[in-house]
């Protein structure tokens, strides 16, 4: 096949994948007479292309069916996800569906937006583009996010011919304070990847890589293939943060330091592996400088700034000095401070002491986010606007507006006169909305192009559907409106091959070809480098600077969100659905604040706070728990939108989202007049250290006041405790290096042996019917919660593969969630600040309590032991429910609305339930039913590994297993043999085909 | 052992049967309208979804479901007057025998209809008839709903014809006593009854069967109810002294709401020579009975819930009693045990306005003992991160508004057309008939 064939079919392709995605829903059923190539009706076409839900750049392959993509799943050739997605990820089709996304382009007039045809509003951005590239120097600017390379040349390449400067990478979490360490210590002015993989022990000084740093899914798969129990050894995280994240629950130790005094932590293990005779091969003049300059920070100094227990820092001290191969991570996005710089300084200079050969820093594998500029450039850019230094400004999917201070007066520069913007943005949100033109773009997963996570590798982006609308690529749109005739390529697409081509990254057509199968040429990760230190001989100049304690009284984070990011992902109704992981909070943002924190200021759970920064002042409700220090208010960044579709929430608390059919009769307490705001960026000073031109999403000494009202917060958790009942159960890594117990022989909670759903598992002393049969398989599960990091990326998976219905905020509050799997999160009882994460879904179990109860066989043990729900047979007595003991099946209360489009991503192969039925997990019967016919078609068995349901598929940490448990030498049944497994409240005899392994405690 | 001649007793109770006053018809508007609302409110939920009541999960019955057993509970006396008391030949309970069947009939009728409101898919409920179908598909008689389907419409088909077969000789005297409409309505009723001698034979042994038939159905009836919970594995729910607890529970509501219907109707049809305070001192009695067998169930519980050492059922109770529906469990030992033990001093138990205060006491003690079992239970059931909490929400006060206005309504229309006190077991127990 040549190029122009590979075209031709491509673009018949789309052709028929567009006309088969006409949002009116079809009467009649009829049969392609000639289908194009790749598709067969009722058979799913893959296509490989990359996440943008977030810099990291994961890869992903597109299941397309019938011309529509239902589903996303990570590439597993791909080297930074390695087939996994966070649900962010999953979510990413909502973006494409969803129901808010523009269809054609506004234009502003004095009335408001008006909308005008695609090729007028391209006229209408090149006319403006010459217009003001005439009228001298630099008055085209243009504002992206982060693009791939090709994009960004074509950016450059047009705003040459604009007679412009260079486009400016807007990213809120930039990592100004670690490029600078980078820079500084390693000589990279850039972001180094960690081998973390390959760490014993790990120190964070709050890098929140688990929700949104750098990069993931790479660090949750990278952080448990170290941290996962293995033949009796674990290795150790040690979190040092005012705060516990989702990244800080898996933490083995949390050392809740002051807010603001990371680095002086940080600096004082400097100062104690300096004295302790680290750091010999340093140059002697520059060891020196550091231990004058960390000289300051002795031990009770440390304790006193920090306010740590010096008994908790020698801990700390005394584990890093142990390790073998060890690895600390600086600070977290936020902390673009003088602290924040100052800890990633000590970081990196602690990984070089500790370290010398540097092996577990990456210099091979750069992350891509590092193109994105300084916040004070970014700053810089709107001074220029406000100054009328610029005539157009384009807008490439950013919200400044919403994403930067209130105080950096990003809006009012918007609206400076004679400045046209034009935002190239599917949604009106809050920066769209002071934009003069509004240009929808095709999304991600409509396009060609080009976006490598990593330095090193090539990852490809290609239309995995038609179009929903006639929005052009925005690659297109630039070489259209940046070129006259000089256009270096007649379509972007041509464009990225070029490109590849002429930097040797593509050889031929059929490396193309290749390339864009695999989703992009990964075979250029040869064998990481580790950074050459750098150190110029001279101490960084911010470690010479004394430290400054912040100032006193109680201070204001706002947190990178794993669901949200920076709150592009607060559209999308999967991620406000699924609960914050720690707070277990779904469609709101409370404030966390420690219980000590809410006695001083006389609030308590659910009562709407009104705190209020130099900058600025927001509502929001308060959520008091143990995993934030006293003193501090925590607040996750992604809502308080003021503008971004129906779903994004405005304050957080507003049943805004009505997803049911009309239901006059709601409670009046819930209805709620939202504040101004409650996005915590807009409350956040607007400075940036003068040093690495970050800012810093902390704010210190706020005021807390009661408005009076309190709220209900939709909180998706009973107790936080499990009050001794055997659902999560953990071992003490100790424990589990001793010589195991007999196995258990009692009848009560602690004392009942594990009973495999299997015939062997009959016992006539305690079952009154006979075991159930099965010829070839018994489905079953194991989760592993050493593994499970509680991310939610399974629980997205879930939603996305099996129709399942959004129920909304109020919904939500009421008691209706409808996930099939979720994270459960307990408190420890014993020590209320450590959180852990158990997925909860539907046990399968043999001997089911639902079965027996239904009048009329809806639910149905199948002779491969599923426990099948019949939704036909369904009447909706909810007994099932109610005699379920773990409360895992899900009612349709009502039946749940998907405005379109949203309803073009329902999987084909899955029913969508009507009100009136119960539902649940059910072990993605699809699957399991598509390998049998694949299996039953090439006569043979179901292969181990052939079914994974799409929590499995999608876990970054590998924590879930799948597979048959009649095969004794599959997966699932060997590790039934763990020391570790054991079923939950499995003293009922309810005998669940999902086996828990208990959580590994790494006691310090 | 009434004093009165089987003229008086006629008189009294015909005259009970004259067109009502305007005031009636007002009432029966009202209840009417009552009715109305409760239809309306479950063809609202009908077809929005069962999402406008108040369940959740993990509290996936509510009030239609502690109404239902409300209901049964409340059809047990009826029976128990009727045909045990009858079998034991206990006289005292000639005079409020009739309306007390009618009650059971009525709220038979009313608990009838909640399984049906509590169906997520109502329009689907004919897949738990056994009848043969293409499908090949078959309930399922493992499920405690299943039994309750048999129980229920056994109880009422033979409560009916138990109170119909009762019936039967006092029609035939209003048919002789009226003209016109009422008279062919009447005669159609009566069945053809002439009082020859082989009706009365037949009569008084087809009763006496239905009697014997009925007994078993008191005691069967509320176990079959009791089971649809601990059946179930929720702690609280999953105990085996259910179903004698259900059933004396039962007696103890159907008890009170007896007194609370004829107190009413002994002073407004000027009935207190039929129905004398000792009538009523008699059901007093037995509701002190009762009521400690319901209180003896309450302490089991809790000592059964300790003596295990089950951590969860422990739980469970200490949080009954701690927890945020603490007040129904307090509310159900104040009103069921506690307030009814008052009976035990003898001019309480004499005085009517006493009886008809405890009686009303009674009945809302015995809807939250209701609450308490139901929504308590898997509110607190065995996973923590579910545990959660239940209000009823418009649409459900609604349909209750609605349920206890179809019995009144039912019952008022009855009261005024019917006779409300058997003529022919009042004239058993006549001197004469000595």
């Amino acid at each position: 096949m040549n190029r122009r064939t590979f075209l031709k079919i491509a673009g018949l392709g789309s052709v028929s994948f567009a006309a088969g995605c006409s949002p009116e829903s079809p009467k009649y059923l009829y049969s392609l007479v000639q289908a194009p190539e790749d598709m067969v009706t009722g058979k799913a076409t893959w296509y490989a292309s990359t996440c943008r839900e977030c810099p990291a750049g994961c890869g992903v392959l597109a299941k397309n069916r019938e011309g529509r993509v239902i589903k996303l799943e990570g590439n597993p050739l791909h080297p930074v996800n390695r087939g996994r997605l966070c649900m962010r990820g999953q979510a990413a089709l909502q973006a494409v569906y969803n129901p808010d996304r523009l269809k054609t382009p506004l234009v502003k007039d004095k009335d408001g937006f008006r909308p005008i045809g695609f090729a007028e509003a391209r006229a209408l951005l090149k006319a403006k583009a010459w217009q003001a590239a005439g009228r001298g120097a630099d008055r085209v600017r243009l504002l992206t996010e982060v693009a791939g390379e090709s994009q960004m040349e074509l950016f450059r390449a047009a705003l040459k011919n604009w007679n412009s400067r260079g486009p400016v990478v807007f990213e809120p979490f930039a990592y100004e304070a670690l490029k600078t360490a980078n820079r500084e210590v390693f000589g990279v002015d850039g972001l180094v990847s960690y081998r973390m993989d390959e760490a014993d022990v790990l120190v964070s000084f709050g890098a929140e890589f688990l929700e949104t740093w750098l990069s993931p899914v790479e660090y949750a798969w990278k952080f448990k293939a170290m941290h996962a129990v293995r033949g009796g050894e674990k290795g150790l995280f040690l979190l040092v943060s005012p705060y516990q994240g989702l990244t800080g629950s898996n933490a083995d130790h949390w050392l809740a330091c002051a807010p603001g005094s990371e680095a002086v932590v940080a600096l004082g293990l400097v100062r104690r592996m300096l004295a302790a005779g680290g750091g010999m091969h340093l140059p002697a003049a520059f060891r020196e400088a550091l231990a004058k300059a960390s000289a300051d920070y002795a031990p009770e100094t440390v304790s006193k700034l920090s306010g740590l227990p010096p008994a908790a820092c020698e801990k700390l001290a005394g584990r890093l000095e142990q390790a073998r191969r060890p690895l600390v991570l600086g600070a977290g996005c936020g902390l673009g401070d003088d602290n924040g710089l100052k800890t990633n300084l000590a970081a990196n200079l602690l990984n070089l002491i500790l370290d010398p050969q540097l092996t577990r820093i990456d210099t091979r594998n750069r992350h891509r986010v590092e193109a994105a500029d300084r916040r004070s450039d970014v700053l810089d850019l709107f001074l220029t606007l406000k100054g009328g230094g610029c005539d157009l400004l384009i807008l490439n999917n950013v919200n400044p507006v919403f994403s930067l201070p209130a105080e950096s007066g990003a809006r009012a520069a918007l609206s400076t006169h004679n400045l046209f913007v034009v935002s190239l943005c599917s949604f009106i949100d809050e920066t769209s909305q002071q934009a003069d033109l509004i240009l929808p773009v095709s999304l991600p997963l409509e396009t060609w192009g080009e976006y490598g996570g990593w330095s090193s590798i090539v990852s490809t982006l290609q239309p995995a559907m038609g179009r929903l609308s006639d929005a052009p690529h925005l690659g297109d749109v630039i070489l259209e409106a940046g070129f006259e005739n000089d256009r270096p390529a007649p379509d972007f697409k041509t464009y990225v091959a070029t490109r590849l081509h002429r930097t040797d990254r593509v050889r031929d057509e059929l490396q193309w070809l290749e390339m864009m199968q695999h989703g992009g040429v990964f075979s250029a990760t040869g064998p990481p480098a580790s950074p050459q230190p750098n150190l110029l001989g001279r101490l960084p100049q911010a470690l010479a600077m004394p430290y400054e304690p912040p100032p006193a009284g109680v201070a204001f984070t706002a947190a990178p969100s794993v669901r949200f990011f920076d709150g592009r992902g607060a559209n999308r109704p999967w991620l406000c659905e699924i609960p914050e992981p720690v707070s277990r909070v779904a469609w709101q943002s409370p404030v966390w604040a420690h219980p000590d924190t809410a006695r001083a200021n006389g609030f308590d759970q659910a009562d709407m706070l009104r705190i209020t920064t130099r900058a600025g002042s927001l509502e929001a409700p308060a959520y008091v728990t143990e995993v934030v220090r006293p003193g501090l208010l925590v607040m996750g960044i992604g809502q308080g939108h003021t503008s971004y579709g129906r779903y994004a929430q405005p304050a957080g608390v507003t049943p805004r989202a009505e997803f049911s059919p009309t239901d006059s009769v709601e409670l009046p307490f819930l209805t709620y007049v939202p504040p101004d705001s409650a996005n915590p960026f807009a409350i956040l000073p607007a400075i940036v250290d003068p040093a690495c031109g970050g800012p810093s999403f902390n704010a210190f000494d706020v005021r807390i006041e009661r408005t009076g009202r309190t709220v209900k917060i939709a909180k998706t958790d009973g107790s936080r405790t499990q009050h001794g009942r055997t659902f999560l159960l953990t071992v003490t890594l100790d424990d589990l290096r001793k010589a195991q117990p007999p196995p258990k022989t009692g009848l009560t909670m602690g004392d009942f042996p594990l009973t495999l759903p299997l015939p062997e598992g009959y016992n006539p002393q305690r079952d009154f019917y006979p075991a159930h049969e099965h010829d070839l398989y018994r489905w079953g599960m194991v989760v592993d919660l050493d593994r499970c990091i509680g991310c939610g990326a399974c629980a997205a998976a879930c939603y996305a593969e099996n129709n399942i219905g959004v129920v909304g905020e109020l919904r939500t509050i009421q008691g209706r969630k409808m996930p099939w799997m979720e994270i459960v999160r307990y408190h420890d009882e014993r020590r209320l600040e450590r959180v852990m994460f158990q997925p909860m879904l539907c046990q399968h179990c043999d001997n089911a309590p639902c079965e027996s109860v239904c009048p009329v066989y809806a639910p149905h043990h199948s002779a491969e032991g599923l426990n099948n729900q019949i939704y036909n047979r369904c009447i909706g007595t909810r007994f099932c429910s109610q005699n379920c003991p773990y409360k895992v099946r899900r009612f349709n209360w009502f039946t749940w609305e998907l405005p379109e489009p949203l309803n073009l991503q329902l999987n084909p192969d899955v029913t969508v339930r009507s009100k009136g039925v119960m539902e649940k997990c059910s072990f993605c019967i699809q699957r399991i039913k598509e390998a049998r016919t694949r299996a039953k078609n090439e006569n043979r068995p179901i292969r181990e590994g052939e079914v994974t349901p799409a929590c499995v598929q999608t876990c970054p940490t590998y924590a879930l297993v799948f597979g048959n448990l009649m095969d004794k030498d599959s997966r699932v049944r060997r590790l039934c043999n763990d020391p570790r497994a054991y079923q939950a409240m499995g003293y009922l005899n309810t005998k669940p085909a999902v086996i828990y392994l208990k959580k590994v405690l790494h006691e310090v | 052992m009434t004093d009165l001649t089987c003229a008086q007793i006629d008189r009294t109770v015909l005259n009970t049967l004259e067109r009502p006053r305007p005031r009636y018809w007002v009432f029966v508007a009202l209840l009417f309208c009552g009715v109305l609302l409760g239809a309306g409110a479950w063809t609202y939920q009908i077809f929005v979804g069962i999402g406008v009541g108040g369940q959740n999960i993990p509290v996936a019955w509510g009030t239609y479901l502690i109404n239902f057993v409300f209901w049964v509970g409340i059809a047990h006396s009826g029976t128990l007057i009727s045909a045990i008391l009858h079998l034991f030949r206990a006289g005292w309970r000639n005079p409020i025998a009739r309306a007390a069947e009618t009650m059971t009939v009525f709220a038979v009728c009313c608990a009838g209809l909640f399984p049906f409101i509590h169906l997520g898919r109502v329009w689907q409920v004919y897949f738990m008839l056994p009848i043969p179908n293409q499908r090949l598909l078959w309930p399922n008689f493992l499920s405690p709903l299943m039994f309750d389907v048999v129980a229920i419409s056994t109880y009422l088909t033979v409560s009916s014809l138990f109170w119909y077969t009762g019936l039967l000789p006092d029609l035939a005297v209003v048919r002789d006593r009226s003209t016109g409409l009422r008279h062919k309505i009447f005669r159609l009723l009566s069945l053809g009854w002439t009082g020859a001698h082989h009706h009365w034979l037949n009569y008084s042994r087809g009763y006496l069967f239905f009697a014997a038939l009925a007994t078993p159905l008191v005691i069967s009836v509320h176990s079959v109810v009791s089971w649809d919970f601990a059946l179930g594995v929720v702690p609280g729910w999953h105990t085996t002294i259910f179903a004698p607890y259900f059933v004396a529970g039962a007696i103890h509501s159907g008890l009170a709401m007896v007194l609370t219907l004829m107190i009413p109707l002994r002073r407004i049809f000027r009935y207190d020579a039929i129905i004398t305070v000792n009538v009523l001192e008699n059901v007093a009695k037995t509701m002190i009975l009762t009521g400690l067998i319901v209180g003896l169930a309450y302490g089991t519980e809790y000592f059964i819930a300790w003596y295990s050492h089950n951590a969860v059922e422990w739980e469970s109770f200490r949080w009954r009693a701690m927890g945020e529906y603490a007040y129904g469990l307090y509310f159900m030992i104040m009103c069921n045990v506690l307030i009814p033990s008052l009976f035990l001093i003898k001019a309480v138990r004499r005085s009517v306005p006493w009886l008809f205060v405890i009686s009303l006491a009674v009945n809302f003690g015995m809807w939250w003992e209701r609450f308490v079992i139901i929504v308590g239970g898997v509110a607190h059931d065995y996973p923590p991160h579910a545990w959660g909490l239940y209000a009823p929400r418009l649409v459900e006060y609604c349909i209750m508004v609605g349920s206890f206005s179809l019995f009144f309504f039912l019952f008022l229309l009855f009261c005024k057309h019917l006779p409300s006190v058997s003529m022919t077991e009042m004239k058993e127990t006549a001197p004469h008939a000595g």
